[in-house]
């Protein structure tokens, strides 16, 4: 039986009209590919800080970090600080970011481009878009479960959900690109916003401060309150955690977006300064939900698979009226994310991937009609890729493993090429080469029965992790000392 | 125990900064929009076809 009521259904009808009519508004202010792919660069703070915040929070993260919360308690929260101190660190210093956007360039490849070569700017493109997209394969249905679950509907309409979802969100993002993409961001932000808090003071309501902790203590002891302690954290997990909030905060194409279509450097910096506390409260409100999940379910009504626990939790308390809002926030958390990430990298396939094709040769209205097909192929993979990947163990995990393919590779590229002289194109292939090597074979073996155990019991995604910026690291390193002197020709851009 | 205070001043603290942060940006955001707007229509901003 659905649980959403005529007002619910009328405030999400309301929500997607709205969406979809400023999402198509604004594509008549798209005139050239830099305005589809960047917004012409003149994003201002505000606007900054709202797109960047509506899309990092899906309903992917929801899942995710609720998951994390029923799992491991308020330690589940763990990667929320790290990523806020490495987002306040990275604004505050400019590090990186500074050289990035100073670049006046599109991508993070065509940076490379300047100091690595051609070659690398090409490679380093199907790196992030091989790992983005695997990243982003998950997204559809893992956002399908939480709105069946949530609304009660038949398992057998996620697809049909999934696919309404995803077309609605391409439709606006195929004509308007990047304006499309900031402006439905922020009337996302808004809603999401509210839908978040206004569900978790219900829960603290409802279920009290003093359950959440008990019921940390009573299933997580001590280690559910603190990582170090935890017996499936520790510190392998907050290093590995750490590691890879900087290399997001640095690389994460979505979030490079803002910084590069931000009007200015200072401003893209203050988008990070000011968006970076959020990035804990993405990580702990939901892992507040998870925890209530905890608390108020018992192991029977969860199953055997705890990242539904949070949304059948949702389902029982949320009322009237409030689960509308609820499901117009998630939709809006999850239309934001989906709709930024198929710009995001369609604009690196664009802008490097296919560069030794246009050459900048290209005109506006050619390189928009193929950065629009882009964006619509971009849907349709993940339409069949999101129905047939069987997503095995944390979400959480898959997530930091497929994310750390190109991650871990571009952040030392990036470091490299802002700040030591030596870095070359054979340390840059060297560090692409294991950082996408690592983590792909740790997928691979996690898939495949015989080596199940290993990948997932004895070498875990924490260690896989440390392992991959490590020896992305080393190769950096190795390869560019390794490389003749005479022959490391810089090029600079006038 | 001390964890708790940490994980309560941090809860408070989300939900506070999060509500502040979400009126101002609601308001703010509508102004950065128009200018954003108001500067892509001026000439010289459209296609180059």
């Amino acid at each position: 039986m659905s649980h959403l009521g005529w007002l619910d259904g009328s405030i999400v009808g309301l929500y997607i009209v709205a969406t979809m009519v400023a999402g198509i508004a604004v594509r008549k202010y798209v005139g050239k590919v830099e305005h589809f792919l960047i917004a012409g660069r003149e994003m201002n703070l505000y606007l900054g800080i709202a797109s960047l915040a509506a899309t990092e929070f899906g309903i992917v993260t929801c899942m995710y970090t609720a998951q994390s919360g029923y799992n491991n308690g308020f330690a589940g929260a763990t990667p929320g600080i790290l990523a806020a101190l490495a987002m306040f660190f990275v604004g505050y210093t400019g590090f990186c970011v500074k050289p990035l956007r100073d670049a006046g360039v599109m991508t993070i490849p065509e940076l490379f481009e300047l100091r690595l070569g051609s070659r690398i700017r090409w490679l380093s493109g199907v790196v992030i878009v091989l790992g983005g997209l695997l990243n982003m394969g998950v997204f559809l249905r893992t956002g399908g479960d939480f709105l069946v679950t949530v609304c009660g509907f038949d398992q057998k309409y996620l697809e049909i959900t999934m696919t309404a979802l995803l077309v609605s969100v391409a439709v606006y993002t195929i004509l308007g690109g990047m304006l499309s993409v900031l402006v439905t961001d922020f009337l996302q932000f808004v809603v999401m916003s509210v839908g978040l808090l206004a569900v978790t003071i219900l829960i603290l309501a409802n279920v009290g401060w003093g359950r959440l902790t008990a019921t940390v203590q009573e299933h997580y002891g001590a280690g559910g309150f603190n990582p170090f302690m935890h017996p499936k954290m520790g510190w392998e997990y907050v290093v590995a955690n750490a590691m890879l909030s900087l290399a997001m905060v640095l690389t994460w194409q979505t979030t490079i977006q803002r910084l590069l279509a931000a009007k200015d450097t200072r401003t893209g910096r203050q988008v990070y300064t000011r968006t970076s506390f959020f990035f804990l409260c993405r990580w702990l409100i939901p892992v507040v939900w998870g925890i209530a999940a905890l608390a108020v379910l018992t192991p029977e009504q969860v199953g055997g698979n705890t990242l539904l626990a949070m949304p059948k939790l949702l389902s029982q308390i949320v009322p009237v009226g409030l689960m509308g809002i609820l499901v117009a926030a998630m939709l809006a958390a999850d239309m934001s994310t989906d709709s930024s990430y198929m710009l995001t990298w369609s604009s690196v396939i664009y802008n490097d991937i296919l560069a030794p094709f246009h050459k900048r040769r290209w005109s506006e209205k050619r390189g928009l009609l193929v950065s629009r097909t882009i964006v619509a192929l971009i849907g349709v993979f993940l339409l069949f890729y999101g129905l047939w990947y069987p997503l095995r163990g944390n979400l959480w995990d898959y997530l930091t493993v497929t994310g750390n393919i190109y991650l871990s590779s571009m952040s030392v590229l990036l470091v490299a090429c802002c700040y030591w002289k030596r870095a070359n194109s054979w340390g840059a292939a060297g560090a692409i080469l294991f950082g996408a090597t690592i983590p792909i074979a740790f997928l691979v073996m996690e898939q495949v029965p015989s080596t199940r155990h290993f990948a997932r019991e004895i070498v875990g995604p924490h260690f896989s992790n440390i392992a991959t910026y490590l020896f992305a690291g080393a190769a950096m390193v190795v390869g560019s000392l390794l490389k003749p002197r005479a022959k490391n020709v810089c090029v600079e851009r006038d | 125990m001390p964890e708790h205070w940490i994980w309560w001043s941090l809860t408070v603290a989300c939900l506070v900064w999060y509500s502040t942060v979400t009126v101002y940006v609601a308001v703010r955001g509508v102004i950065d929009i128009k200018g954003m707007l108001r500067r892509l229509s001026q000439p010289g901003n459209g296609s180059d076809d």
